[in-house]
């Protein structure tokens, strides 16, 4: 045997060692090995990092959503939501309004190369339009959110909006609120993922038995955390808005003991809100109208 | 002009045999395979039908690898030449130094072009199968422009390879070729923001530097805009054809004043 072909033989004994030890250690010392498991490749190499690697990738999904075009002020959610109410609004001017964001698009390239031709050619070539994933086109804004959780649990924003794209314009309410889950598994003091499970469960699914407890994990995970002065203005709209849903729930059973003690929480958090109003309205429906 | 012709063509199919002996175009191709093989059969959250993000990252490769092939076969034209002095059979021939800097500049782009063409062949294939998307205009577009970043590319290469080690050369085109891909576009407005000094450094790049940037369609194809204008195309052409004009010239100066 050559040395070339004695070197080969070396590398697949060697490789075969690699896999035979790494099938024999675990079945021969399973109760000596560590019970909890350790922290993934990701983990040990990106640590912190992670974050924000996530949060990257959550913004390519933000770019994907507005069909590729970068920088533009408004979120995935709420743009979605906005959108999808503007079209149930206006119908077939839709397309119009599209047309208007091509037609500033192109004022605004005209306006910026004036007297430049370097720019003129660039705002041609890469005229940016503001545009829409529209029904199923916006599964493709999905690979990016899926990268974005699985580089870090810990992105919130990200379960939430997969969970949205899933449950609310994909049609896949079951498959969202497993995701929420599991999100709630990885952050399990974070009030946002109960609430947009009992969200999905009240709209979506129509299920208001199961979506009150998360109601109220908020309510109590939002208590919990309430010293968080950095997130408090926000601890306290989630917290009045499932505080909302809980005098909702509680006032189509009957129990309007529950609903004014609920009207007296959201009172405390923040009186001048519509919230509020709705709860007084629920209480004094008559009243309110007057 | 016949026998100009006949020894350019000659010293360009020297370049595009170098490219396919040294099997770099093969050794790309698997790696884009390994890389997007994978990723094509993903279904995030059990879902199926997200097909951009697979060209995303196909077109980012194909602009990766056409760069590093650009780069690499345009820099490789004269170093090794001078290395094993095989330039000087070449030169004691009756060829103009020019004739020598325009063959090999034209080797380098067929070559690089030849890569370019299985590239995008390949893309065309994997979106027809994947979208049943049969080579939409725009892609037909980004080819072309594409083979406008190779004639700037393979001429900066080539200007480079005559004034710079093998190294640096290879080190400042690809620095300068990555920082207009991603800065060239907001050049201005970055200018804009700075004071004197820096201001007018800006400016200079943004007047005199390879502006790449005007050759990447990738977001039009990516994300299914329709296709610009042919105007605007051969406008953008004429720029490639213009800028490598520019930094051949260059190199048939410093090819000239060359001492062996």
């Amino acid at each position: 045997m050559n040395g070339q072909g004695l070197r080969t033989v070396l590398l697949i004994a060697g490789a075969g060692l690699v896999v035979l030890l790494g099938q024999a250690i675990p079945a021969f010392f399973a109760d000596r090995m560590p019970q909890a498991p350790g922290e993934d490749v990701l983990a040990l190499v990106l640590g912190d990092a992670r974050l924000e690697f996530s949060r990257s990738l959550e913004d390519k999904a933000e770019e994907y959503f507005h069909g590729g075009v970068r920088h533009i002020d408004c979120t995935l959610q709420s743009d979605a939501a906005e959108h999808a109410h503007a079209e149930h609004v206006h119908g077939e001017h839709e397309d119009a309004d599209d047309h208007d964001h091509d037609h500033d698009a192109a004022h605004a390239a005209e306006a910026k190369t004036a007297g430049d031709p370097w720019q003129w050619i660039d705002g041609h070539v890469h005229e940016q339009a503001h545009r829409h994933l529209k029904g199923d086109q916006t599964v493709e804004v999905l690979p990016w959110l899926w990268a974005a959780t699985r580089m870090s649990p810990k992105n919130i924003q990200a379960y939430q909006s997969s969970a949205y794209v899933l449950s609310y314009v994909l049609d896949k309410p079951e498959d969202g609120i497993r995701l929420l889950e599991e999100g709630v598994r990885n952050n399990p003091a974070t009030p946002e993922l109960d609430f947009s499970i009992g969200e999905v469960l009240f709209n979506r699914l129509h299920n208001a038995a199961r979506a009150e407890p998360w109601f109220v994990s908020t309510r109590e995970k939002c208590l919990a955390v309430q010293n968080d002065e950095k997130h408090a203005e926000e601890l306290a709209l989630l917290r009045l808005r499932a505080v909302f849903y809980i005098g909702y729930l509680a006032k189509q059973r009957g129990d309007l003991d529950r609903v004014r003690a609920c009207l007296q929480e959201a009172e405390s958090l923040n009186p001048q809100h519509e919230i509020v109003r709705n709860l007084r309205e629920m209480l004094n429906p008559s009243e309110t109208k007057h | 002009m016949n026998v100009r012709a006949c020894q350019i063509r000659a010293l360009a199919g020297l370049a595009v045999l170098e490219l396919f002996r040294r099997k770099d175009l093969i050794v790309v191709f698997v790696l884009s395979a390994v890389i997007l093989l994978p990723l094509t059969v993903l279904t995030p959250f059990g879902v199926a039908g997200a097909s951009r993000y697979v060209n995303e990252l196909a077109l980012l490769l194909v602009w990766l690898f056409s760069l590093v092939i650009g780069l690499g076969v345009s820099a490789r034209l004269f170093p090794p030449e001078f290395e094993s002095r095989t330039i000087y059979p070449m030169l004691a021939k009756p060829v103009a130094r020019g004739t020598i800097v325009v063959g090999k500049y034209l080797g380098a782009l067929a070559a690089s072009v030849s890569a370019l063409v299985v590239f995008y062949l390949a893309y065309a294939l994997l979106e027809g199968v994947r979208q049943g998307l049969w080579f939409p205009p725009v892609l037909l577009q980004a080819f072309v422009l594409h083979v406008g970043f190779m004639a700037v590319v393979t001429a900066l290469g080539l200007a480079g390879s005559l004034l710079l080690t093998p190294s640096a050369n290879l080190t400042m085109c690809g620095l300068t070729v990555v920082g207009m891909l991603f800065f060239g576009q907001r050049l201005p407005a970055l200018a804009a923001a700075q004071t004197l000094p820096g201001k007018a450094v800006l400016t200079l790049i943004h007047w005199f530097g390879p502006h790449v940037e005007f050759f990447d369609l990738r977001q039009r194809v990516v994300h299914e805009w329709p296709a610009i204008g042919w105007g605007v195309c051969a406008v953008a052409l004429v720029y490639a054809a213009g800028y490598a004009a520019l930094c051949l010239a260059v190199a048939s100066v410093a090819f000239r004043k060359k001492r062996f």
